[in-house]
C-alpha cells in the first residue's frame, strides 16, 4: 500500500464512520414514535357510558369517551377521545347492546346517521352501513369496528365499553397497539 | 450501468469538474495538520446543523412547552438524549476549535494582504457562535435557560442609550415568556443560520481563492493535492473530534436538562455555560454602574482592535505587529483561563452556591421524576406547574413560609415554638403520641392556653390498649369523604362497633363536641368531627376562630386566619395535601422531609454553622 492509497482509504473509511455515529441515532430519533410507550399499550379499560334504560331499542345514540390522554409530554386528564354509536338490541337477544366506535374504517371520519336516521353513513366518501355494521356499498374495506361491551349486575345496568382504534382500510379488524 | 448514469449526470451538471477544483487544488509545501482546523470547524457545524434540524422535528418553542418537549426529547425518544447532547457538546467544541483556528491564523500572520478580508469574514463568524451558543442554551426554558436570558438580555439594556429599548425588542415586552422564546428560537434557526451560511461560503470562497498559507520557504516540501494528504489529515483529526465529543455525551448521558423555569425562585444559582464565564467572572469585577464597561465597551474594543489588525500591518512595521498581535491574543486567552478559573474556584469555595446548587439539582430531579410519574405528569398548564402543583416541593415550600414560624415540622421550624409540631398531623401516630403526652413539644408542650389535654391526662382512666383504641378512631375522622354530615357518619359501617368509639365518647367526648355523639361541657374544645380531613385541615387553616374550632380563645392565643389573600387556593391544596403525604415518591425515599431539597430550611443552618 502506497501512502496515498493509506490516505485515500483511511480518509473513506474514519468518513463513512463518522456519517455513521450521526446517522444511525438519527433515523432512530426519527423513527421514534414507532416505540411502544408503557402507558400507552397498558391494557384498555372499560369506560361506563350510560345506563340501559336510556337506550331505546334500535335507535343509536353516540357517546363521547372521556379518558386521561397523554399527548406527547402532556397528560391531559379526563379529555373526550373519540365516541362511539350504542344500539340497544330487542329484549332477549345477546348482547344486549351493540358498540360501534364513530371511526370510519375506510379512512377515519366519524360516521354519522343518515339523514332519515334508518342507516349509518360516512360524510366523507359515502360509506354507508345498516344498524348490524355491514357495509351497504363498495367503499368500506369492512363492515364498521364492534367495541367490546359489558353490562353490570344492577337493576338498570349500566353499559360500560372498551374503546379501541384499529387500522383503517385494511379487511381485517387489527387494533391499533 | 451506474457508471452511465454517473456519466450522463456528469454531463448535464459538470458535478466532477466540481469536485476536481476542490480535490486536486495543490498546496504549496504539501500538506499540513496544522491546515486542519478550518476544515473541522465546518464539519462540527455541519454536525450542529443535522442534530439541530432533527430536535426542530420534536422542539416546541413557548413557555408552556418548550421544558416539556426538550424532556420528551431527553428521556422519551429514541437517542434523544444522544442527539441533544452531540449538539450540546458541539457547541463547546466548536468554540475550541475556534480558539485555535484563531491562534493558527494569528500566529501564521495570515490576516495580513491579501486576506483582510477573509480575517474579517472570520471575525463575523466568531461573533455569530457566540450568538448561537447563547441562544441556544435557553431554548429549553429550564431555570438556566431562564435565568441566562434574563442576565443577558439586562446586560443588553444596561447599555447606554438604545440598550432599554433594544432589550425590550429582545424580550418581545417587559416580561419574559412566549414572545422572548420565539424570539430566541428565531433567532437561533433561522436569523443566525442564514447569516452563517453566507459568512461562511464568503470565507470559505475566499480562502480557496487565496489558498492555504504556505510556511516561509515552501519550495522545500514537494507539493500535494487536496484530496486525499490533507483530506486523510482533515477527517483524522475531525475522526478524533468527533470521538471527544461522542465520549463526552456518553459519560455525561446527554446534555443536562434543569427544573421548569421558576420566576418566583429567589435563590437559583443561574451559571452561564463555561466559555462564558470568563465574562461572567469579569463582570463581577465592575461597580454596577459601570457594567456596560465590562459587558459591552471591552468585548467590543477586542473585537474593534481584531478588526483593525490588517489594517494596522500597513502602518506599523508587520514583524512588530505580529509580535503584538501574538502577544495579544495570547495575552487575551490567559486572561480569560485566569477569569475562568477563578469564577471556578470562587464557586468552589462558597457554601451558600454550593448548597443553592444542590437544591437546584433536587428540584431538577424531582421536576424529571414527576414528569415521567403516572400520578403526576406534565400538567396541560405547561411544565410551570409541574413543581408548583407537587405537595411533596410546593406544599412544604409553602408550609415552611405560612406555617412553620409557629409550629414546628419534625422537630425543625423557622422561628420560636408556639404551637404543636406538623408532622405527621391527622395520623394515627401523630394522635397516639398526643394521647401518651399531651405536654410533649411535639404536641401542646409549647401552647399554655392548651391546657385541656394535660388536665385531661391526669385524670384519665384509659389503659394503653383503649389509648390505642381511641388513636384508631380519631384516626378514621380524616378519612370521612366530604360529603357526609356526622349524622350520616354515626350510621355508616364500621363507626358504632369500633372499638374506640365507647372510650372517645366517655373520656374526649366530655369536651369535644360531635354533634349527636358528644355532648362537651366540661372544657372548651375543637369539634373533632373529620380531624385531620381536607375539609377540617381548610377551615381550621382559614377560620381557627370558628365557633365550632377555637373560638373561645382570647385574641392573644389564637392562631391568625389564612383567608384567601394571604393564602392562595393552591397553596392550601398543597400544604394539606403535603401533610396528607399526598404525592408520589420516588423509589428509595422515605415519606416528608427526607427527599432531597425538602430539608431546605434544615440545611440552610446546618450549613451555617459548619463554615
Ligand atoms: S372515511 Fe368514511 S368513507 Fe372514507
Amino acid at each position: 500500500m502506497t501512502r496515498r492509497d493509506f490516505y485515500r482509504y483511511g480518509s473513506i473509511v474514519l468518513g463513512s464512520l463518522i456519517k455513521l455515529v450521526i446517522a444511525v441515532p438519527a433515523v432512530a430519533f426519527l423513527a421514534s414514535p414507532l416505540r411502544k410507550r408503557g402507558q400507552d399499550a397498558g391494557e384498555v379499560a372499560f369506560a361506563a357510558l350510560t345506563s340501559l334504560n336510556q337506550l331505546k331499542v334500535g335507535v343509536p345514540r353516540s357517546f363521547a369517551i372521556i379518558q386521561d390522554q397523554t399527548d406527547a409530554w402532556i397528560k391531559y386528564p379526563s379529555e373526550p377521545v373519540g365516541s362511539v354509536w350504542l344500539i340497544r338490541q330487542p329484549a332477549g337477544t345477546k348482547p344486549e347492546v351493540i358498540a360501534f366506535t364513530v371511526e370510519c374504517p375506510h379512512l377515519g371520519c366519524a360516521i354519522n346517521l343518515t339523514a332519515d336516521g334508518k342507516s349509518f353513513l360516512c360524510p366523507c366518501h359515502a360509506s354507508a352501513f345498516d344498524f348490524d355494521g355491514k357495509p351497504q356499498n363498495q367503499v368500506p374495506p369492512r363492515p364498521m369496528d364492534r367495541l367490546d361491551v359489558e353490562l353490570t349486575a344492577e337493576p338498570d345496568p349500566q353499559v360500560r365499553v372498551k374503546f379501541q382504534r384499529f387500522r383503517t382500510l385494511a379487511q381485517e379488524r387489527i387494533p391499533l397497539a | 450501468m451506474l457508471d452511465q448514469l454517473a456519466e450522463w449526470l456528469d454531463d448535464r451538471t459538470g458535478y466532477r469538474t466540481l469536485i476536481r477544483t476542490f480535490s486536486e487544488e495543490q498546496i504549496q509545501g504539501g500538506a499540513r495538520w496544522r491546515y486542519v482546523f478550518g476544515s473541522t470547524l465546518a464539519s462540527v457545524f455541519l454536525i450542529q446543523a443535522v442534530t439541530g434540524v432533527l430536535m426542530m422535528t420534536a422542539y416546541s418553542p413557548s413557555s408552556a412547552s418548550a421544558w416539556g418537549s426538550v424532556y420528551y426529547i431527553n428521556n422519551i425518544m429514541w437517542m434523544g438524549w444522544f442527539i441533544r447532547g452531540l449538539h450540546h457538546f458541539g457547541a463547546s467544541t466548536v468554540m475550541v476549535l475556534l480558539v485555535f483556528h484563531l491562534l493558527q491564523v494569528v500566529l501564521t500572520g495570515a490576516y495580513r494582504k491579501p486576506r483582510e478580508v477573509n480575517w474579517w469574514f472570520g471575525l463575523a463568524l466568531l461573533v455569530l457562535t457566540v450568538s448561537f451558543g447563547h441562544t441556544g442554551y435557553q431554548l429549553p426554558w429550564d431555570q438556566k435557560g431562564y435565568w441566562a436570558t434574563k442576565v443577558m438580555t439586562n446586560i443588553l439594556g444596561g447599555a447606554p442609550l438604545f440598550g432599554p429599548y433594544l432589550k425590550t425588542i429582545v424580550v418581545g415586552g417587559t416580561e419574559y415568556g412566549n414572545q422572548t422564546i420565539t424570539r430566541l428560537y428565531g433567532l437561533h434557526v433561522a436569523i443566525l443560520p442564514i447569516l452563517m451560511i453566507l459568512c461562511l461560503w464568503a470565507h470559505v470562497m475566499l480562502a480557496r481563492r487565496h489558498g492555504l498559507t504556505p510556511p516561509a520557504r515552501p519550495e522545500r516540501w514537494a507539493a500535494e493535492t487536496y484530496w486525499p494528504a490533507q483530506t486523510f489529515r482533515n477527517v483524522a483529526f475531525l475522526s478524533i473530534v468527533v470521538g471527544i465529543m461522542v465520549s463526552l455525551d456518553l459519560i455525561k448521558g446527554g446534555a443536562p436538562l434543569d427544573a421548569p423555569a421558576d420566576p418566583s425562585s429567589s435563590d437559583y444559582p443561574a451559571r452561564p455555560e463555561w466559555f462564558f464565564l470568563c465574562l461572567f467572572q469579569m463582570l463581577r469585577h465592575f461597580p454596577g454602574r459601570l457594567e456596560w464597561v465590562g459587558s459591552i465597551v471591552i468585548p467590543s474594543t477586542i473585537l474593534l482592535v481584531l478588526f483593525l489588525v490588517p489594517l494596522l500591518d500597513r502602518i506599523l512595521p508587520s514583524r512588530f505587529l505580529h509580535f503584538l498581535a501574538c502577544a495579544g491574543v495570547f495575552g487575551l486567552l490567559g486572561g480569560a483561563g485566569y477569569l475562568t478559573v477563578e469564577a471556578l474556584k470562587a464557586d468552589a469555595a462558597d457554601p451558600q452556591f454550593q448548597e443553592a446548587r444542590r437544591k437546584a439539582d433536587a428540584a431538577h430531579e424531582r421536576a424529571l421524576f414527576l414528569a415521567a410519574s403516572p400520578q403526576a405528569g406534565i400538567p396541560p398548564e405547561g411544565a410551570g406547574f409541574l413543581l408548583r402543583h407537587d405537595p411533596l416541593t410546593h406544599g412544604h415550600a409553602a408550609l415552611e413560609k405560612k406555617c412553620l414560624g409557629c409550629h414546628f415540622l419534625g422537630g425543625q421550624g423557622t422561628g420560636e415554638q408556639t404551637a404543636a409540631d406538623l408532622k405527621g398531623f391527622g395520623s394515627r401516630t401523630w394522635v397516639r403520641g398526643l394521647l401518651e403526652n399531651p405536654a410533649a413539644t411535639a404536641y401542646f408542650g409549647k401552647v399554655p392556653s392548651l391546657g385541656g389535654m394535660r388536665e385531661w391526662k391526669k385524670r384519665s382512666k384509659l389503659n394503653g390498649k383503649q389509648l390505642d383504641d381511641v388513636a384508631d378512631f380519631v384516626a378514621s375522622f380524616a378519612r370521612i369523604p366530604d360529603d357526609l354530615t356526622a349524622e350520616e357518619w354515626l350510621i355508616s359501617p364500621g363507626v358504632a362497633e369500633h372499638p374506640g368509639n365507647q372510650p372517645f365518647q366517655k373520656e374526649c367526648g366530655q369536651c369535644h363536641i360531635i354533634e349527636g355523639f358528644t355532648e362537651g361541657g366540661t372544657r372548651d374544645a375543637p369539634g373533632l368531627f373529620a380531624w385531620g380531613s381536607t375539609r377540617w385541615l381548610s377551615r381550621m387553616i382559614r377560620k381557627p376562630g370558628a365557633p365550632d374550632l377555637y373560638g373561645f380563645f382570647e385574641d392573644k392565643a389564637q392562631m391568625p386566619p389564612f383567608g384567601p389573600d394571604q393564602l392562595r387556593g393552591n397553596d392550601l391544596e398543597m400544604i394539606i395535601r403535603f401533610l396528607h403525604n399526598d404525592y408520589p415518591l420516588m423509589p428509595g425515599t422515605e415519606l416528608k422531609g427526607t427527599v432531597a431539597g425538602v430539608t431546605v430550611k434544615m440545611n440552610d443552618q446546618v450549613a451555617d454553622q459548619k463554615y
